[in-house]
């Protein structure tokens, strides 16, 4: 067999991203403009372009962002009546997930088809046992540790974020499992192409339903009677209770609330990124209470505007930069925000609670 | 009452101490071994069949006799794949008072550990850990019975040059000790070849959405793209890359051979190749250990083969040296050749085999099969 062609240049050098030299490139040769660093070759005879992120990555950070949003809306929603972190929030989420999945395997075998309705249901039944689980870390974790110090739900939450991570770990599965391919096979296929990159049917379903999700939610805390509730709540639990609002159960509502929205954002997840594993949670819940922060804890479209901010740094980091750089840059950018506003972009109250 | 509280405590504190002495005696008639592994955390399906296949080699030495008059005790601890975790575990074996350590699996969890084992002079030979740096430390009395990165990652990318003809191709790894070992030599043997290597990047190995790293690959160009990783996040890689419209080889090291992967790549998974050791399943050497295995535990890992192999080495050579001294079990292991499941094994001065047997497997119908 004769030897494949030499390719051109060869060698990687120069293609690798070298931070000083690109610093340099960006800031001491005002000439060049900013472009991607990562394919083109540095060299003086090929014109310097502004090479704008492709739409895929766009895209792509855009749905991440999306997710982040809708599970940031538990968190915010939280802080905004309980003044707590519920950092059991991202379990939710994984619950979510798993639940999903055997549920789309039950649905399966008893209905005999694999069609998207089984998809809704089994949605249905995870938005169902993720509500349940937040009602009843609510009832277990929190309420009798309602007055007490601060500190004592936060490490209630922890520590109930501990104990479900390790019984999924434990007792359903240690490594992570398969979401059923029938179904995630019918959303993944190719909607349209543009300009060779392929744009999933997945994709928008996850960016719409986030979307209409988070404006339903909207709506429902401004323009309905519990929702008016949820927010007398948030302003001052006594004075609610002393208006008639059963706040016990407002508060429970808002656990029921955030939950459901976790576990939809699960089972989406879980389709996009094709496995489900025991420490979803943790990573995705992670962020996206970096989002309900960045946001403003405890404001709405915050937590909505800072999951799209951070979704899509993650994505534009990593075309301009590399994917080793995309978590330094989030928090970097989450600690000049809180520098500057400490509250948050649309942050009302001064996060001091915890 | 005061009094009866003291004295209360001190009986306890008594019993306490006594147990402890009685603990930490060691026991004349029994060989203690060490095997340290990973059955929990993202990696314990493939680690925990290491283990499995360890235990049934001690088994079966136990069955006839034991090695030097004495029976074989086993010591299992889980790192759960994590350094701080080896770290402690290797600490916990050495207090204990084994032997020798099978183990560990993880790259990165073999070369935090190996200096603790190496200051109590106790024998390491790791079944699993691929990374050149763990024989490249120096440590006299530790061996790896399985093929370095280095060899791996030659076969990967002179195939990807050599055999596909490929001029570009996009490496990813999970940044731990394994991964970006392996990524870095498939990169360097391919540009000494003359290829070009356009994307060179690293994960964390809790991330399982890749599509903004599969943006830049598909705008970047490459030909093939090389991931060096393990299973758990292989499957999903894989999965994305082909949604994304990308129909280029997908080549892996052998982090990536685990029937999880298989799973979750599904039955259509094509043009995936990966680099491991020999085939074992249709070597008539392997057939004894094949069926007692899967009577015990179902089917194997890919990993059963070497710990059943690790361990059976392990002891035939303290039978030959007449003691468990690492010194000398270290000297008989770089001479002796020793018949194995995989074939005769030797170990060079470095403690490497002395001739790998690393070839190409790819995936076909749900099953790993050699590349033809």
């Amino acid at each position: 067999m004769s030897p494949p062609p030499k390719a051109k240049d060869g060698g990687t050098e120069r293609n690798e991203w070298n931070p000083w030299r690109n610093l340099k490139h960006i800031f001491f040769n005002p000439k060049k403009k900013l472009r991607s660093f990562r394919n083109q070759p540095l060299e003086k005879d090929i014109k310097p372009t502004v090479s704008l992120p492709p739409p895929d990555i766009i895209l792509g950070g855009l749905v991440r962002g999306s997710i982040y949003g809708l599970v940031a809306l538990g968190y915010t929603m939280v802080y905004g009546i309980l003044g707590m972190i519920n950092f059991a929030h991202g379990e939710i989420f994984m619950i979510g997930m798993f639940t999903c999945v055997f549920a789309l395997g039950l649905l399966s075998t008893l209905l005999s088809t694999t069609t998207l309705v089984n998809l809704l249901l089994a949605t249905l039944v995870a938005m169902i046992f993720s509500a349940a689980f937040g009602y009843a870390n609510e009832r277990i974790a929190y309420r009798r540790l309602r007055k007490a110090h601060i500190l004592a739900p936060l490490t209630s939450a922890i520590g109930l974020s501990i104990i479900l991570q390790n019984f999924v770990f434990l007792t359903v599965s240690k490594d992570n499992i398969s979401f059923p391919r029938v179904y995630s096979d019918q959303l993944n296929k190719v909607a349209f192409t543009l300009g060779g990159v392929h744009f999933n049917y997945l994709q928008f379903t996850i960016l719409g339903t986030s979307l209409v999700l988070m404006a339903a939610l909207f709506f429902f805390i401004h323009r309905t009677r519990l929702g008016i509730a949820m927010r007398g709540t948030a302003q001052d639990q006594l004075m609610a209770s002393l208006v008639g609002i059963p706040v016990n159960k407002i508060i429970a509502l808002t656990f029921v609330l955030g939950s459901s929205l976790a576990a939809v954002a699960g089972v989406m997840v879980s389709m996009y990124q094709s496995v489900a594993g025991w420490n979803s949670g943790y990573i995705w819940g992670l962020k996206a209470f970096t989002a309900a922060v960045l946001g403003g804890i405890g404001n709405i479209p915050g937590a909505v505007l800072g999951g799209l901010i951070i979704g899509l740094t993650e994505d534009i980091t990593c075309y301009y930069f590399g994917s080793n750089w995309r978590n330094s840059v989030v928090f970097l950018i989450l600690m000049i925000v809180l520098i500057i506003r400490p509250r948050g972009l649309l942050g009302e109250r001064v996060a001091d609670k915890v | 009452m005061q009094r009866h509280i003291i004295h209360t405590l001190l009986v306890v504190f008594i019993a306490v101490a006594a147990g402890l002495t009685g603990c930490s005696k060691s026991s004349d008639d029994h060989l203690k071994i060490g095997i340290a592994g990973v059955r929990t955390g993202t990696d314990g399906s493939i680690g925990g069949a290491m283990i499995n296949g360890s235990i049934i080699a001690v088994d079966e030495w136990n069955a006839k006799g034991g090695v030097l008059g004495k029976k074989v005790e086993l010591v299992i601890r889980d790192d759960e794949g994590k350094p701080d975790k080896a770290v402690s575990v290797a600490r916990e074996l050495v207090s204990n008072g084994v032997a020798a350590v099978i183990g560990h699996f993880n790259s990165g969890c073999t070369i935090p550990s190996s200096p603790i084992y190496n200051e109590a002079k106790i024998l390491q030979i790791t079944p699993g850990s691929t990374n050149p740096k763990v024989t490249e430390q120096g440590f006299p009395a530790l061996f790896r019975i399985i093929g370095r990165d280095d060899q791996q990652g030659t076969i990967a990318a002179k195939f990807m040059r050599e055999k596909l003809g490929l001029t570009k191709i996009a490496v990813l790894h999970d940044k731990t000790a394994y991964g970006e070992g392996f990524a870095n030599e498939v990169k360097k043997t391919f540009l000494a070849n003359g290829g070009q290597v356009v994307v060179f990047d690293g994960i964390p190995r809790t991330e399982l959405d890749f599509r903004a790293n599969i943006a830049v690959i598909k705008s970047s160009g490459a030909q093939a793209l090389l991931w060096g990783g393990m299973y758990s996040q292989s499957g999903p890689l894989y999965l994305q890359l082909r949604q994304a419209g990308l129909d280029i080889p997908f080549v892996s090291g052998n982090g990536t051979i685990d029937p999880n992967f298989l799973d979750a790549v599904g039955a259509s998974a094509s043009n995936i190749y990966i680099t491991f050791g020999p085939d074992y399943e249709n070597l008539p050497a392997a057939q004894p250990f094949i069926k007692k295995y899967r009577s015990l535990y179902g089917k194997e890992g890919a990993y059963s083969v070497y710990g059943y192999d690790a361990a059976n080495v392990l002891l035939e050579a303290i039978q030959a040296a007449g003691s468990a001294d690492a010194a000398k079990v270290a000297a008989v292991l770089r001479e002796k050749t020793f018949n194995t499941v995989l074939g005769p094994v030797g170990f060079d001065a470095k403690g490497d085999l002395k001739q790998s047997n690393d070839i190409l497997w790819t995936v076909k119908d749900s099953k790993f099969v050699p590349a033809p």
